[in-house]
């Protein structure tokens, strides 16, 4: 246990949803904690952050001078950076709030009268502020593939995620096809590694594991035209979670 | 002189400091201050598409999703005036009821209970009693079960969606959760025997206390909201008439507080404004259970919140099983409603979710799109009511070692299950 390496959970702006997946690795919920010596996770202890750790776990957006400091301090402390969820990914739904003028989304929530707060900055992804070293896309993440990352981390291999989009493992569920039901996909676009788990249940891919990597986005370009989805109407559901297209990919 | 300053206060969903003073008797400062970030949601909704309301919003809690997810629908339908049938409403009640049983067990065993038994988390007690945290983990994952079943995911439903459900779990998968939550009703009553053993500060709340009612069930998934103290009982729809929300103030973070509209009261929602409301609606072995603590109702012991998500925990097993036998039994479909557009509307939907009523409201144009958004929820309703209680309890603890007066405040305002991160939504 003396050699176990040391993991800070750490949330900046987010929903506490990848978290609670995190509590939701059951049964092998206390088996893991065994693995690793869990030395700060607000959610669940008293415990005051400590000065040194091996492997940071990172959900939420940057939205805060405080986030940047905090990240500067957690990239100078741990040696691994793991950023979970679409929030410290992509940006996720919080970076939504950037799409819209700042003194507008403060009068929407504060009234009128309201005055931005210093400090606060438009959502993004924690890669915008430093190196990150793994990813656990998604939102919420997948137990399982957090697990799996985890694993891969610890044992210093690569990341291991899927880079083509979903509709190859959409198929393999013999699902009917969104697209040519006449609903909008980002199936096309989004990078895999979901077991199409929203397709499978019907409901169209909305992208929070951001866009594949391999995906050709000029002949999925072609494909929405073709099907009839003009590229406002791409673009606005595309910035559901990717926002920040620089990121996202 | 009794001092108290805890940045990020630890065993609370989302991050919050608090602040206490007290000199001679007289409180000099109380402060609960939210520091989480204005996250702006609803100004995000505004613009998107009808049906992107309840995927966005559900994102303002990872803990009860559901709630938000459902209340977000509900909105929607009522401004659309989308019918649902009797089998997706049933569906939804269990969703509700799945996330009572995931964030009960949470909020009692892993943030609460290690305040009672002189820990920092409640991970040492996989050593020392591994049947408490063993049966914590079996209310917890059936919990999430549940939700995994009806929703698709324990976190963020996928299959709910306007006028009804995309995908329906079959009757076998059904069968099998509802012999487990017939299974756990031993469980549920360990919890509440475990707390019902924990000795409590004898402390009663100022304010008024609200919840939804519905005359023939306990209320958790609809009904009117209802005022303990002044008995007015008023629709959904008329919520913003019923409750002031305002900024907290200069130095209190980005959240809200509430009052009553009526007589400017700070108001208390949760476990223990429901059962003061509807605890004989109450399954029999919750009213048994409650009948066994010795609760004296109404109850205005925030402390007793603790007391009182136990008693829900047998409630939401056994109410489940019910909705799970009639599910199989009834028939029906619950595929998605037709959705019809082509006029201005605005439509209000409540829940209660874990830690109290939720609200959300949206203007929607003759397009579908969304012209308002508005989301109160149960932490922005209880913020002011757990500053005054902080405020008049502080005094009766102050001449207690400081670890012991600390202990006590943390204990007063875990007992509210704050949600910080959804008090800021």
């Amino acid at each position: 246990m003396a050699d176990a390496p040391s993991v800070a959970i750490i949330s900046l702006a987010s929903d506490f949803g990848c978290q609670v997946q995190i509590t939701n690795i059951d049964p092998g919920l206390l088996q893991v904690l065994g693995l690793i010596d869990l030395r700060y996770w607000q959610l669940t202890s008293s415990g005051h952050m400590p000065e040194e750790y091996d492997v940071a776990v990172i959900e939420g957006a940057v939205t805060t001078d405080e986030h940047i400091e905090l990240l500067r301090r957690v990239r100078e402390t741990a040696s691994v950076v793991v950023a979970i969820g679409s929030c410290a990914v992509t940006g996720g739904i919080p970076a939504l709030a950037g799409t819209i003028d700042a003194d507008c989304r403060f009068a929407a929530v504060y009234g009128e009268d309201a005055t931005v707060t210093p400090g606060l900055h438009s959502p993004v992804a924690i890669s915008r502020y430093i190196d990150v070293d793994y990813i656990v896309p998604g939102c919420p993440i997948d137990t399982t593939e957090f697990l799996a990352v985890l694993g891969r981390a610890l044992k210093g291999l690569s990341n291991g995620m899927p880079e083509q989009p979903l509709c190859a493992s959409c198929k393999t569920h013999g699902n009917e096809c969104f697209m040519r039901r006449g609903d909008l996909c980002l199936g096309i676009i989004t990078r895999s590694g979901c077991d199409a788990k929203c397709t499978t249940l019907g409901r169209p891919c909305t992208g929070c594991r951001g866009l594949a990597p391999d995906a050709n986005l000029e002949a999925a370009r072609k494909v929405y035209a073709a099907f009839g989805h003009d590229f406002d109407e791409v673009v606005t559901a595309l910035d559901l979670y990717n926002t920040d297209r620089e990121v996202c990919r | 002189m009794a001092e108290l300053a805890i940045e990020h206060i630890a065993r609370i969903e989302g991050h919050g400091n608090i602040a206490v003073k007290v000199e001679e008797g007289r409180v000099l400062e109380v402060r609960m201050d939210v520091v989480e970030p204005a996250r702006f949601f609803e100004a995000m909704v505004v613009g998107r598409r009808y049906d992107d309301a309840p995927l966005i919003t559900s994102r303002i809690c990872g803990i009860c999703s559901p709630n938000h997810a459902l209340t977000s629908i509900k909105a929607v339908e009522a401004a659309l005036g989308v019918e649902v049938t009797e089998r997706t409403t049933m569906l939804r009640k269990l969703l509700v009821y799945g996330s009572f049983l995931q964030n009960h067990a949470t909020h009692l065993y892993v943030l609460a209970a290690p305040d009672f038994v002189g820990l920092d988390s409640v991970f040492p007690l996989a050593a020392t009693h591994p049947e408490v945290v063993e049966r914590a983990l079996k209310i917890k994952s059936l919990g999430n079960r549940l939700t995994a079943l009806v929703g698709g995911r324990p976190v963020h439903p996928v299959t709910a969606v306007v006028g009804g459900f995309t995908s329906e779990p079959k009757a076998l998968d059904l069968a099998s959760i509802h012999d487990q939550l017939l299974e756990v009703a031993n469980d549920v009553l360990a919890t509440v025997d475990l707390f019902a053993s924990f000795a409590l500060p004898d402390f009663a709340s100022a304010g008024d206390m609200l919840a939804l009612v519905e005359s023939d069930d306990y209320a958790i998934y609809g009904g009117d909201i209802e005022s303990l103290d002044r008995g007015w009982r008023r629709p959904v729809a008329e919520y913003r008439d019923v409750i002031v929300e305002t900024s907290a103030g200069e130095g209190h973070g980005n959240a809200k507080h509430s009052r009553t509209t009526a007589d400017g009261r700070t108001f208390m929602v949760g476990a223990l404004p429901r059962i003061n409301l509807s605890g004989d609606r109450l399954v029999p072995n919750a009213k048994a259970a409650l009948a066994r603590l010795g609760l004296v109702l109404p109850s205005r012991n925030p402390f007793h919140m603790n007391l009182c998500q136990a008693v829900e925990l047998v409630d939401a097993a056994e109410h489940c099983a019910g909705y799970i036998e009639r599910v199989i039994d009834m028939g029906g479909s619950s595929k998605p409603a037709t959705v019809e557009l082509g006029r201005e509307c605005w439509g209000a939907g409540a829940t209660e979710a874990p830690r109290g009523t939720l609200y959300h409201s949206y203007g929607i144009d003759a397009n579908g799109i969304i012209t308002s958004g508005d989301v109160i929820t149960p932490t922005a309703q209880n913020l002011a009511n757990l500053e005054a209680d902080m405020r008049a309890f502080a005094p009766t603890v102050a001449d207690r070692s400081p670890k012991e007066f600390e202990l006590l405040i943390e204990q007063l305002v875990r007992s509210y299950d704050p949600c910080l991160s959804c008090s800021v939504h």
